[in-house]
């Protein structure tokens, strides 16, 4: 009798294994690290715009004087008044605009609503993650 | 026997998952700077059929704190986040993001919108045109906050005589019109617009509208 449950139970934990298996590679490896919100793009796609893509750092100008992304402008909330004419000289309306901060801070997505907000550019993009992405972290 | 206990652990194994149902994951305020900040709730029930455990609440901004009063909900069990957003010298569109994370590694994301009026709001604060566009001219709508703040538009000058701007008063302290036109868009061209206001009386604002030729 106890072998029976014995066996009963080692044949359910063998069935459960291969979609515990397959659940845990999604969750681990396949999933965002953290969800994609409204208006964020991730990495390869936005890499894929090329020169139709302006890149915007929306962190603190120190950080952007220590490292940013090749080409990008630097654009944050400190010093927006200061900066803006300059992204709008650089700024193409074909051009999507795609801002990025540090993953689960609240730099990038706070310059992207103004830029939709009060300049009305239509095609802003967050980059998921930010430059963590970029840097592969 | 062995079939059924089969069929019991995977509908089990199924179901077990509590979720958590959102009121208004997304919520959007409109403040005046003098407000200094603003709370509000974010409402859940979990409506899964086990407990659910957060592990952890917390914000993009150091501007905003959101608290939880307890930590497990039971199925069927409602809850809310208290959030706080302090603007400091924040102003215009803000978004803050609030990450919410279950023991089960779980996360939502709510988001937060609030946007900090300026005593005059200019919708928008940029126009442009393409190369070889029509030289029409376009329409920027100032406007004040809901709470009654009058504000005079005194006047609005361009940086660059080829963009003229006229004034609309739609309500005196409260709607003004601005036209603005280029002379041509045969040419590249950036120029900006200065409108100067009556207020605040002691130290009185101006506000800059973007024009650009592309």
């Amino acid at each position: 009798m106890i072998g029976r449950i014995v066996r009963e139970v080692l044949l359910l934990c063998a069935l459960a294994a291969a979609p515990a298996a397959i659940t845990g590679y999604r969750e681990l490896k396949l999933r965002p690290q953290t969800p994609l919100a409204s208006g964020e793009v991730m990495l390869g796609d936005a890499q894929a715009w090329g020169d139709k893509a302006i890149w915007v750092d929306a962190r603190p100008a120190p950080k952007f004087e220590r490292k940013h992304i090749p080409g990008a402008l630097s654009l944050n909330a400190e010093t927006w008044d200061a900066q803006v004419a300059r992204f709008l000289d650089a700024w193409d309306p074909e051009m999507r605009v795609i801002v990025y901060g540090e993953r689960g801070d609240d730099a990038a997505p706070t310059v992207a609503l103004r830029l939709r907000e009060e300049l009305k550019i239509p095609e802003v993009w967050v980059l998921h993650d930010g430059l963590d992405a970029w840097e592969g972290r | 026997m062995i079939i059924r206990s089969l069929l019991a652990f995977l509908a089990a194994a199924t179901c077990a998952r509590a979720d958590l149902v959102w009121e208004k994951p997304v919520q959007e305020f409109h403040r005046v700077p003098d407000d200094g900040h603003l709370a509000t709730k974010f409402a859940f029930k979990n409506t899964g059929p086990g407990t659910i455990k957060i592990k952890r609440v917390t914000s993009s901004c150091g501007c905003t704190s959101a608290k939880l009063a307890k930590n497990s909900f039971a199925p069927g069990e409602s809850g809310e986040i208290e959030v706080k957003f302090t603007f400091g010298f924040r102003r215009g569109p803000q978004r803050k993001g609030i990450s919410v994370t279950s023991d089960d590694k779980r996360e939502w994301v709510l988001d937060l919108r609030v946007f900090i009026h300026e005593p005059l709001t200019l919708a928008p604060a940029l126009v442009y045109w393409r190369v070889g566009d029509a030289a029409d001219a376009k329409m920027v709508k100032l406007t004040t906050p809901a709470d009654g703040t009058k504000v005079g538009v005194k006047s609005v000058t361009s940086s660059d005589p080829r963009v003229t701007a006229t004034v609309q008063t739609v309500k005196a302290g409260g709607e003004y019109l601005v036209q603005i036109k280029p002379a041509s868009t045969s040419a590249k061209l950036a120029a900006e617009l200065t409108v100067t206001t009556d207020f605040p009386a002691d130290a009185p604002r101006s506000y800059r509208i973007f024009a650009r030729i592309k």
